[in-house]
């Protein structure tokens, strides 16, 4: 991935795509993804989880472009911003004229852990045909008080607790890694993170 | 076969019911806009000099100022010359204080009765026809609680202090294009103060009726709740049918001091053009209100099924700690109607809510776009949003478009978005045809159940006329 410079993907006739897009502490970055659906029955996946501590500067913008009928999409982001860090989330998803049968679905979640951080979302819908099932949803958040009080309650310190909510937060992503040990590698080198974050508040 | 034609026919003239025009002698100006023009509206208008200078600096703002072209619209060139800026309907001098006959009969045919006996009991009525305000009715009973209900122009001349006082301090001069356009010609529009402690007694209301043609309406609405009085406001528009475009560009404004409530709601039924895309209203307006005080309320609802190109955005500005917003909209468009329209939340003070509710329906060759911001400040601590934009599509050549901008820099903050697109679904459809429901009307039931969450908000005088309004706009979209 560079930094910066816009990736096009093409999906074409009944073709798969799957991208997962990791962004640890201390990275600033600047993804920018075009995926084009051209053919009949592609389908594409995105799934991306960021976590900044420090000043890092997170931008990932998305265009999920349905160009024929019969194609489904699916994206799914999930971040937490602590530290004096900046996240931008800009996705949009397209529908084309004609493009009918279109199922095209969106999510971008944040965590927000201190005062001197920001995030901007803007989610987007552009459609031109009318049998879609479309939809997106986008929250800029705290964590929940009820869980921690849940898990206090229970002999977990607040430390703990917090550890555990944001590694569930985002966990339904790192889910979508498929190979094992990648999977168990990268939830590790989040958890170890996040507990510095913890650490430094 | 000629009871099918009748049939027919009386749907198509059911199109637009209010699009007549009414024959009474005018008097305008001449077309065009420069310094000299705005002195002359002033001057007829028997200002001020304060408020001449007011219009002057607005007009030399806008001429270094470009059109907005960010909203997802296609706007044909628009001649700011080739507009008249000010027509009325001219007194007969006889009988100075009576409303001419004519424009009485205008407005009952429009079903704005501006008898008080006949008017709609408990709604008082600001009836605005082209460029001036022709009556306002229940004046002395509101004058009895101390409010003042009068238009705009009135207000200049009689409770200057209060108009100086809050007149561009929501909407300053230069905030827009088409704020600043307002700013530089206003003619008319109506004035609220409801004085602290008061709760109004009525519905406020009024009603803009454009008529000539040629022109445009660049109405100006000025509304301050003092602190703990309420009151609920309505507009309402029409236009007649013509080839031609026609431009309205209104700025509101609204102050809600400490502990006030104020409720707007709004019927937009300008005319939408013909089924081929002629013709129609530029509805191109800046409304925005500020809950000043703490504990302060605002409620935007509205119903916006006219207008050939909406752009319109009312917004709040969250400013008192604990205060709250909503805003609540159905936008319909069929045939070749555009509308970009939404909402601004901006979130200042603390422990302030807002939640937005907005229901797009588009058919034909439309095309519908929700577009809001909801921005939480570093002090909104404990802020709150949710959003839920839904759209419904009807037909395969329109489109709908959601854009919604959340910036969020509290972390004690939360704001929570949603948005759904899909087509009436054929199974709702199916249930409706098979208990002997037609498609048409099946297709008005169902979305009058979509839109009811917000039609629900709407005082019960409107809400009616709503409903049928819904119907009216998407006849001839199915099949």
């Amino acid at each position: 991935m560079i930094n910066g410079r816009q990736q096009t993907i093409v999906v074409e006739k009944g073709a798969n795509v799957n991208i997962i897009i990791i962004v640890f502490p201390g990275v600033s970055c600047d993804v920018k993804l075009d995926v084009r659906l051209a053919g009949e029955g592609a389908e594409a996946n995105i799934y991306g989880a960021y976590v900044c501590g420090g000043a890092e500067r997170v931008k990932i913008s998305v265009d999920m472009c349905h160009n024929v009928h019969h194609c489904n999409s699916r994206q799914l982001f999930k971040g937490i911003a602590g530290g004096e860090s900046r996240v931008d989330f800009y996705g949009k998803i397209i529908v084309a004229k004609d493009a009918q049968k279109t199922e095209a679905y969106q999510e971008n979640h944040n965590l927000l852990l201190s005062e001197k951080a920001k995030v901007d979302t803007k989610p987007q819908l552009e459609i031109y045909a009318d049998d879609v099932k479309c939809s997106h949803g986008a929250t800029i958040g705290r964590l929940n008080e009820e869980e921690q009080f849940y898990m206090r309650s229970r002999g977990i310190t607040l430390e703990d607790a917090k550890v555990l909510q944001m590694i569930s937060f985002i966990s339904p992503v790192l889910e979508n890694i498929t190979a094992e040990t990648e999977r168990v590698a990268v939830a590790a080198e989040f958890e170890s993170h996040i507990r510095n974050i913890i650490r430094n508040i | 076969m000629s009871k099918d034609k009748e049939i027919l026919d009386s749907i198509a003239d059911k199109e637009y019911e209010h699009g007549f025009v009414t024959d009474v002698e005018q008097e305008f100006i001449p077309k065009g806009l420069n310094e000299d023009i705005i002195r002359m509206i002033s001057a007829k208008k028997d200002e001020p000099e304060w408020m001449l200078e007011f219009r002057l600096d607005a007009f030399r703002r806008w001429q270094k100022m470009t059109l907005p072209t960010w909203a997802h619209l296609d706007i044909p060139e628009i001649d700011f010359q080739d507009i008249i800026y000010y027509a009325a309907p001219k007194k007969d001098e006889d009988r100075p204080k009576e409303i001419d006959p004519e424009l009485e009969k205008t407005f009952d045919k429009l079903g704005i009765p501006l008898h008080e006996r006949a008017a709609l009991a408990g709604v008082a009525v600001d009836a605005v026809f082209d460029s001036v305000s022709v009556t306002t009715t229940f004046r002395a009973a509101l004058a009895e609680k101390g409010i003042l209900f009068c238009s705009f122009s009135e207000a200049v001349r009689e409770h200057p202090d209060l108009v100086r006082r809050y007149l561009a301090s929501v909407v300053p001069v230069g905030d827009n294009f088409y704020a600043a356009l307002n700013s530089a010609v206003f003619s008319d529009g109506s004035f609220v103060y409801i004085p602290k402690g008061v709760r109004c007694p009525m519905e406020l209301s009024s009603y803009f009726r454009i008529n000539a043609a040629g022109t445009g309406q660049f109405e100006r609405t000025l509304i301050v709740a003092d602190e703990g009085s309420y009151v609920s406001y309505m507009e309402g528009c029409t236009a007649p049918m013509r080839d031609e475009n026609q431009l309205h560009a209104a700025v509101v404004e609204i102050i809600v001091e400490k502990d006030a409530e104020v409720k707007y709601s709004t019927v937009q039924n300008w005319y939408p053009g013909d089924s081929e895309g002629r013709g129609g209203i530029f509805n191109f307006v800046t409304k925005r209100g500020i809950c000043k005080g703490s504990g302060s309320h605002l409620s935007w609802t509205q119903v916006e099924t006219g207008s050939a190109i909406t752009w319109k955005y009312p917004s709040t500005i969250l400013k008192g700690d604990n205060s709250s917003s909503e805003f609540y909209s159905v936008a319909v468009t069929n045939n070749f109607q555009q509308a970009d329209t939404g909402t601004k939340m901006i979130h200042i003070g603390r422990n302030t809510r807002s939640r937005i509710v907005s229901k797009g329906i588009s058919a034909g060759r439309s095309q519908n776009s929700y577009r809001g911001l909801v921005k939480m400040l570093p002090g909104a601590d404990n802020a709150r949003n949710f959003s839920q934009c839904d759209s419904l599509l009807i037909g395969s050549q329109c489109g709908a478009h959601t854009f919604p901008y959340i910036e969020n820099a509290n972390k004690t903050a939360v704001v929570e978005h949603e948005a759904t697109t899909s087509k009436i679904s054929e199974d709702q459809l199916f249930y409706c045809n098979q208990r002997g429901i037609g498609p048409e009307e099946a297709v008005g039931l169902i979305v009058n159940g979509y839109a009811r969450e917000v039609l629900s908000k709407l005082p019960m005088e409107f809400a009616v006329e709503a409903q049928k309004l819904l119907q009216v706009s998407l006849e001839g979209s199915v099949g």
